[in-house]
């Protein structure tokens, strides 16, 4: 089980695994050896709010970053979710198909979205973020949402 | 059921989503159109209050709710004021049998929207069928 850092702004309480790396935008990655697992933070879940469908690029499906890696619709948005990592597509987690929902109800562990091979891992995760700058970014932005209200 | 008794129609009461929108017009379809011999709404916010009319309604009779996201705040109220949810529909469960409706607007719908308000109420009103007939009486928590 990871830790987490802690934030309740407002009424919502949201968190953010130490155990792997961030994307600004508000995807994971996690490196698995020479694989990585990505998935959705539990805030850009919970302000995007119920996942109707969740569209992840296929299998043998070849990434640069910045690509398209998946699409997400929620009950308020749709989101397209740039790759953070250049390489392949290994693994789809067949839960997409079924049931998304399981990206609200376990954003960090059963809710991933793909596997995929790196193909320059070293050199992608110099661009992503450590927990701790993902989870100052993520606060500053819920307390503007919070202030808007 | 006895005779000239109603199925209690319980929809969101959310505002600023597509989606409590939606299951409000399903609503009004169904007690409108579909089955107004066979359905009454009970509003939700009438629950909240404790509203001793709305509370007898659901008290005496089998209620379906229709919520507009997961919280399903219009199932735990019926449940909370002493009713029997004999089914509870989400929105959401519903746009997924039928992607190619969308819905969008909040105020007033889109065609997506309505047409998947009418699906719904159609699927309500299979429901409300089922407890009215004869033997029809019982649900999930009962």
């Amino acid at each position: 089980m990871p830790e987490y850092l802690e934030a309740t702004v407002d009424k919502f309480t949201f968190r953010v695994a130490t155990d792997r790396y961030y994307t600004g935008e508000g995807l994971w990655v996690k490196a698995e050896g020479s694989r990585v697992r990505i998935g959705l933070t539990d805030y850009l879940q919970q302000s995007s709010g119920d996942v109707a469908f969740a569209e992840v690029r296929p299998e043998g499906t070849a990434l640069a970053v910045g690509d398209e890696v998946a699409v997400v619709e929620t009950i308020k948005v749709d989101i397209g979710l740039a790759s953070p990592v250049s390489g392949t597509v290994t693994e789809v987690n067949p839960a997409m198909e079924m049931g998304p929902e399981v990206v609200n109800s376990d954003p960090y562990g059963e809710g991933w979205l793909a596997v995929i091979e790196a193909g320059n891992w070293e050199a992608d995760r110099a661009n992503l973020l450590e927990p701790a700058k993902y989870f100052e970014i993520m606060k500053r932005s819920a307390e503007e949402e919070a202030g808007k209200q | 059921m006895t005779d000239g008794q109603k199925v209690v129609i319980v929809p969101c009461s959310g505002i600023g989503k597509s989606y409590g929108t939606v299951s409000r017009e399903a609503a009004y379809d169904l007690v409108d159109e579909l089955r107004p011999e066979s359905a009454q709404l009970v509003a939700l916010s009438l629950l909240v209050l404790g509203d001793e009319a709305a509370r007898a309604a659901v008290a005496a009779s089998p209620a379906v709710t229709i919520d507009g996201c997961k919280l399903a705040c219009a199932t735990k109220m019926v449940r909370e004021s002493g009713g029997t949810v004999a089914q509870d529909f989400a929105v959401l469960d519903v746009y997924r049998r039928h992607r190619d409706l969308k819905p969008q607007g909040i105020a007033e719908l889109n065609e997506g929207g309505q047409k998947l308000a009418r699906a719904l109420a159609e699927e309500v009103a299979d429901v409300v069928d089922g407890l009215t007939m004869p033997d029809g009486e019982g649900g999930e928590d009962a």
